[in-house]
């Protein structure tokens, strides 16, 4: 069980994540304020 | 998203378990106009090659999220040819989130690949009459009004 999500923060990063899992990417595009 | 969303158990447990969660602030360059940005929050479906398969622009209630990040999943799956993937997404949806924004498109997909799959014609007509019958006010069963004649 996960308690909280650890979000990727490079896009490349979670390209090579994405590979190595074999899952699609969720990009969130978000307000930063 | 922050503050009702993303906080629910099931909807981080989901996010853990079937994406590469990737934020990216909204004024991030080069990737804002890569991505044509003009609205937060927008969530976006990317193929393991980075690549956009779907969107979403707007709030995403807790008991929304799931399904409509599984239709998300199913269309890249779809979009790559991948139909035993996009098949056993849909019927997550339809199966489990019946009740969601994203049942009946999943419902439309599903008849889709199962023509794409077997040929199964008869089962577009099927699809529209379960869309008719439970989602009798919803676009996707105005779109699969034609398969009604098959």
């Amino acid at each position: 069980m996960a308690s909280s999500i650890l979000w990727e923060t490079d896009i490349d990063k979670a390209v090579t994540h994405a590979k190595s899992d074999n899952k699609p990417i969720l990009l969130d595009f978000f307000d930063a304020g | 998203m922050d503050a009702v969303t993303y906080p629910d158990t099931a909807v981080a447990d989901f996010i853990m378990r079937a994406v590469i969660p990737l934020r990216i602030p909204a004024n991030s360059e080069p990737l804002a106009t890569d991505f044509t940005l003009r609205w937060t929050p927008t969530l976006i479906l990317l193929d393991v090659n980075g690549k956009e398969h779907s969107r979403t622009v707007g709030f995403i209630a807790p008991e929304e999220f799931v399904p409509t990040i599984l239709l998300g999943i199913a269309k890249i799956y779809f979009d790559l040819g991948q139909y035993d993937k996009t098949i056993s997404n849909l019927e997550l949806i339809v199966n489990n989130y019946a009740q969601s924004f994203a049942a009946p498109e999943a419902i439309y997909y599903r008849a889709v690949c199962g023509v794409k799959v077997a040929h199964d014609i008869a089962g577009l007509k099927k699809g529209y009459e379960k869309l008719a019958k439970d989602y009798p006010q919803s676009e996707w069963t105005k779109r699969a009004l034609p398969y009604r004649l098959l």
